[in-house]
């Protein structure tokens, strides 16, 4: 009697015990952006990339804080200006037991620009190489087109594949699982399209070994869902946590939150093609100017000056974004250290406004999207009420981001909010799209809208573009987003904060790019 | 059909000594319209409200679509806070730091304005195209009325969204996408009223007079086809006070920094699950009771202006 209690008893125990362990090796994750395919070349898109760096991985990675990293490459190093050297990690296999070489490295640069029906290539990462040598199996070498210090970095974001496997796969026989073989931590067991898609650990993994032995990655678009599936349980672990709730769940102690400072910096564009007249800004009384005041540096540095920034983040991102006073934040490769955003000073920047010949102040009107940054309508409110306040009279105009973009794109505006995201974690990105003089054959200024244009800028861009080493360009960098920031070619407002939120017993390496991945996530101990 | 004469009696018994002094349908119908409670205590409430609206800027402690006078660092403060400038915000601020009771009065300007504005153009546009409808009947008739089928069998919010789509944001465009809306409702009514009037014996009586015929469809036909049309103005002022709260709120209508009911409320909406309600539901309280005010008083119009029910 006893001891049949007693076996009961431990047979119920461990069986509790064992439930409790698989629970534990089990991480639930809700995404809030649908992950489109299960292909890593397809579509070049956040959701996707983070998805893919489960299954596969790069000849390089970027760590949390966007740094570059060995992934399959062990070490690299220029051979000469044009050629690259990788060394390849030995003894990696693919989920199917294939060996990964050289020569998956050369058909994997040779198919990541050419996936048929990709709705936004691969292609900008890998156009750059014309040439791939393969030296040994362990070794290959890559020739670019012009000197291109950036390879490594673009590289990052190209998942390697298995020749012999991916050979004529086309882009349904990944999302069917038929040939969705990486060399990463996580394997392939099912997906179902709009709803999850489940993994389970690569034990032959040659990193780290995971703490989860299955990984289900949910999508949950909705906001409000998503977090009542994390406070319900359900789930674990989600990101994209919207900022109205952040406050409420950093004090709910069910929940632990994580957050970084991303990459993606809101600023405001001002229209500096003009030199007669801006069409909307206005003299103090409405009457029209014949010349565009913004074309003025003093002018720009008033309406950068009245901004308080500190304001906006705490009260309108409520704590989910960084005052900025330059495109990338600390710790980042290319920030500027001490170059911090401009004083808040409305009194100087009334002073400014006199001294620029403006001592009634100004009108003008700035334009936004609604529906693309977080709380952007709310932010140029916000702005619209500072620049009110030292006599610049605002009237502040919010639209459909697809109406805002395309009329931004013509310079049909005056001042308006943009953002923009560096995915390349530096500063050639911005500096490139955003402030260098617009040309479109050489790709620059793709995205300056405003039409800044400053010589001296565009000279320390094109070198620091063709320099390799590191620590000079970086100099390069600096000193070029120095010129933007002291020009205000552009007025930097925030960078945004990433969210995470998960359950109390989790803890989360936060990412600054944007990517939500299970190996991020641990038990806390 | 008829109500018990009992009740009819008892009426005009109580009516009797006004009656007996000076009987002008005017005093009637306002004798008639006070027999229920409920509509005079909505009509004083209408009343309240209408003023609260035009002296909103003697009232309201802030101008809410000043930039100048909003300061973000009294945003979303609970109501009863005392705020940067000195007052007290009773119901609290929005995101802006916007007094949620100045925007509230200043929101209800627009909407009135905004309502009876639309409401009133339609009423002129549509009642004119239905009395020619139905006076000169034919072709002009088939014309008229096929455009009111078609405009009918549209759902009133897509077409308001379309026209919006096309001609931007502002509070004109808003006053025509909802005059565009509601127009048909006026022609189909005054058509139905004026083709049982335009064959009595005094429409006869003013054409064999040799009367102008613009003259016959305003001075004699239009007078009589009133009172139906009078209960609809009512009601579309409701309508249209709901409208142009939908739209704001779809971020269509109003300017952001000029916000309507229907954009307070949107501004607030997300905020609901955070625990800051009072931003969306003020509001929203000040459109519901508007709202429901207007419509009492035009059903209690419709009862009294109905000779069916009168009877």
């Amino acid at each position: 009697m006893t001891a049949g209690l007693r076996s009961l008893l431990l047979a119920a125990a461990s069986s509790l015990a064992f439930a409790g362990g698989a629970a534990a090796q089990t991480l639930t994750i809700a995404v809030g952006a649908p992950v489109t395919s299960i292909d890593p070349h397809y579509h070049n898109l956040s959701p996707n990339n983070a998805l893919a760096e489960h299954l596969f991985d790069g000849l390089t990675g970027t760590d949390s804080r966007a740094r570059l990293v060995p992934r399959l490459a062990e070490s690299w190093r220029a051979v000469d200006d044009t050629t690259w050297e990788f060394k390849l990690r030995p003894g990696v296999k693919f989920h199917n037991g294939n060996d990964f070489t050289a020569e998956d490295v050369a058909f994997t640069i040779a198919r990541a620009g050419n996936v048929p029906n990709s709705p936004s290539s691969f292609g900008i990462y890998t156009r750059v190489v014309s040439e791939v040598q393969v030296v040994d199996p362990h070794t290959v070498r890559l020739r670019t087109r012009t000197t291109y210090p950036l390879l490594p970095v673009d590289l990052s974001n190209v998942m390697m594949l298995d020749r012999q496997t991916h050979e004529n796969a086309a882009t349904e026989d990944y999302n069917s699982g038929k040939v969705a073989f990486g060399t990463g931590a996580y394997r392939f067991v099912r997906y179902t399209p709009g709803d999850r898609i489940e993994l389970e650990r690569n034990d032959a993994y040659w990193g780290q070994r995971e703490p989860w032995q299955r990984v289900n990655y949910r999508i949950i678009v909705n906001n409000a869902a998503r977090t009542a599936a994390l406070l319900a349980g359900d789930v674990d672990f989600i990101d994209q946590v919207p900022t109205t709730d952040i406050a409420r769940m950093k004090q709910d102690n069910r929940v632990h939150v994580s957050e970084v400072v991303g990459l993606r910096i809101i600023y405001l564009a001002l229209d500096h093609s003009r030199t007669d007249g801006s069409p909307f800004v206005a003299g103090p009384n409405g009457e029209a100017l014949d010349r565009n005041p913004l074309k003025d540096v003093r002018v720009r540095r008033a309406l950068s000056m009245a901004i308080d920034r500190e304001a906006i983040t705490s009260r309108v991102m409520e704590g989910a974004a960084i005052p900025a006073g330059q495109f990338l934040p600390e710790g980042v490769y290319s920030h500027i250290p001490g170059y911090g955003p401009p004083r808040f000073d409305p009194d100087g920047a009334r002073r400014l406004l006199a001294e620029a010949g403006y001592p009634n102040g100004l009108r003008i009107s700035i334009h936004g999207p609604n529906d693309r940054y977080i709380n952007d309508a709310r932010i140029i409110q916000a702005v619209g009420s500072f620049w009110t306040r030292i006599g610049v009279r605002t009237q502040v105009e919010a639209m459909p981001w697809t109406t805002f973009i395309a009329r931004a794109g013509r310079q049909e505006f005056s001042a308006f909010l943009v953002g923009w995201g560096s995915s390349t974690g530096e500063a050639s990105s911005p500096l490139r799209s955003l402030v260098a003089t617009f040309d479109r054959e050489k790709g620059f200024g793709a995205s300056n809208r405003g039409r800044y244009s400053n010589p001296e800028l565009d000279r320390l861009l094109e070198q620091a573009l063709a320099t390799v080493d590191d620590e000079k360009r970086e100099k390069l960098l600096q000193d070029a987003t120095r010129i933007a920031m002291d020009d205000v070619s552009i007025i930097p407002i925030h960078i945004q904060k990433n969210t995470w939120a998960m359950k109390r017993n989790l803890r989360h390496d936060a990412r600054a790019d944007e990517l939500t991945r299970a190996q991020d996530v641990r038990p806390a101990n | 059909m008829t109500p018990p004469p009992a009740e009819a009696a008892v009426t005009s018994a109580a009516l009797a000594p006004a009656t007996a002094r000076e009987e002008t349908p005017f005093r009637r119908f306002v004798a008639d319209f006070a027999e229920s409670k409920v509509a005079v205590g909505a009509f004083v409430v209408f009343v309240v409200i209408a003023l609260l609206a035009i002296f909103a800027n003697v009232i309201a402690p802030q101008n809410p679509y000043d930039l100048a006078q909003l300061d973000i660092m009294d945003g979303r403060m609970p109501p009863g806070t005392v705020g940067g400038a000195g007052f007290t915000y009773i119901l609290g601020t929005d995101d802006q730091g916007r007094d949620m009771f100045s925007g509230i009065l200043f929101g209800l300007r627009i909407s009135l304005m905004v309502g009876a504005g639309s409401a009133f153009i339609a009423f002129i546009v549509g009642t004119s195209l239905g009395l020619l409808a139905a006076y000169f009947g034919g072709r002009t008739d088939t014309l008229i009325m096929r455009l009111v089928d078609l405009q009918l069998s549209f759902p009133s919010i897509l077409v308001a969204l379309m026209i919006l789509a096309f001609l931007g944001k502002g509070i004109l465009n808003v006053v025509i996408a909802i005059v565009v809306v509601e127009w048909a409702y006026y022609a189909r009514t005054v058509r139905g009223t004026a083709l049982v009037e335009r064959r009595r014996e005094y429409i006869e009586a003013a054409e064999c007079l040799a009367l102008s015929k613009p003259r016959i469809v305003f001075r004699h036909l239009l007078p009589n086809c009133l009172p139906p049309l009078i209960v609809i103005l009512t009601m579309q002022v409701a309508r249209a006070i709901a409208l142009e709260a939908t739209l704001s709120f779809l971020g269509l209508g109003v300017p952001v920094t000029e916000p309507s009911l229907g954009l307070l409320i949107a501004n607030g909406y997300e905020y609901m699950l955070s625990g800051r309600y009072w931003i969306s539901f003020y509001p929203g309280i000040a459109l519901l009771v508007t709202i429901v005010v207007i419509n009492l008083v035009g059903d209690q119009l419709r009862d009294v202006l109905n000779p069916r029910l009168r009877k």
